[in-house]
């Protein structure tokens, strides 16, 4: 037992002291400490060793933003490129003075040529819906009148009772037979 | 570019450019940074727009500021005219905004006071404090807490009191 311990602390020994493999020179021969050897700097010619990095997937996240680029460009870049024409060339209109006599027509009094266009083909003028606004006034106002006449007329009439709402229509006394009325006890 | 502001309406003080007495042979910062801001932003700017009025230049059109006839006010109208009622409520609709941006005009001639005057404003701009204290007051107690739903009924209720207080004081 004690001579096998013995013999691999020999074998050990002698296998460091190996003259083909110099690893430790001087000071450390007869302790156990191996000297670290020096890194080399290794070039490679290509990116580095390949390595396969073990990560969470991204795809969705890059599809995502991906065809959010897409949906919002496809609009995007021709309104962009749109504006910036007319803004170009066309420009916004200049403030000037009502001329005598002239009436300007309502998408005249708005400066930018966008808003001009807007007024032009789709709203109706300013002056339009106020006089449709003042229509329906009146005419809820013509409407509010005659059921307030209404419910007058009925409590007059329904108080003095001369009028023709509260008076039921009786058969005409002439068509009432009185013949059998003569002879009572038929 | 949009036409610079009406001198008249806000003077700036003259200004008094010193004369120039250089003792240091160092290079003059602000002679540098506004070359620099110069040929950096003024210029390009000023190119491109000169181009694009190149482009614009001929066909002009105006654009006008509506003129509204004055109608007959909500203590003018008769009971149970509505349609008076709709007139006048529009037009203290439209007088009310106007006023909103009276007040707008007046605060800035105020800031724009403070900020050329600069620690001593309360002595040199006067004027244009008392202006703004009076345009406040006066819109406060004719437009002051009608609120978000305001109309010109309310406006002459509002009055109606405020006439009422006056009496009771008298």
């Amino acid at each position: 037992m004690v001579g096998m311990s013995l013999l691999r602390t020999a074998a050990a020994f002698t296998a460091r002291l190996n003259p083909l493999k110099r690893t430790c020179q001087s000071s450390n021969l007869l302790s156990r400490t191996v000297a670290r050897s020096e890194q080399v700097v290794v070039r490679y010619g290509s990116h580095g060793k390949r390595m396969f990095i073990i990560k969470p997937t991204d795809f969705y996240d890059r599809r995502f933003l991906h065809l959010l680029k897409y949906y919002i460009l496809l609009a995007g870049i021709p309104v962009a490129a749109l504006v910036t024409f007319v803004n170009i060339f066309i420009g916004e209109s200049e403030l000037a003075e009502i001329p005598e006599g002239y009436e300007p027509e309502h998408w005249e009094y708005y400066k930018h040529p966008i808003t001009r266009w807007i007024a032009r083909t789709f709203y109706d003028s300013p002056v339009k819906d106020y006089e449709k606004m003042m229509a329906l006034i009146q005419m809820e106002a013509e409407k509010a009148e005659m059921r307030q006449l209404q419910l007058e007329v009925r409590r007059h009439m329904r108080e003095k009772g001369d009028g023709p709402w509260f008076q039921i229509q009786t058969l005409d006394k002439n068509l009432i037979d009185h013949s059998p009325k003569s002879s009572p006890d038929n | 570019m949009p036409k610079d502001h009406d001198k008249d309406v806000y003077p700036e003080p003259p200004s008094r450019t010193p004369v120039e007495d250089r003792q240091s042979s160092l290079p003059n910062p602000a002679l540098i940074l506004s070359k620099l801001f110069y040929y950096s932003v003024d210029l390009p700017v000023t190119t491109f727009r000169d181009i694009v009025e190149g482009i614009q230049s001929g066909k002009k059109s105006h654009y006008y500021h509506q003129k509204f006839r004055r109608v007959p006010e909500l203590t003018q109208c008769q009971e149970g005219d509505y349609v008076c009622y709709y007139e006048a409520e529009m037009q203290w609709r439209r007088d009310y905004k106007v006023d909103q941006e009276i007040v707008k005009v007046i605060q800035e001639r105020l800031r724009a006071c403070q900020q050329r005057e600069g620690p001593s404003y309360s002595q040199n701009c006067y004027k244009e404090l008392q202006q703004f204290e009076q345009v406040s007051k006066a819109f406060q107690s004719r437009y002051g807490d009608l609120g978000a739903y305001a109309s010109a009924r309310k406006c002459l209720m509002k009055q109606k009191e405020r006439m009422m207080a006056e009496q009771q004081q008298a």
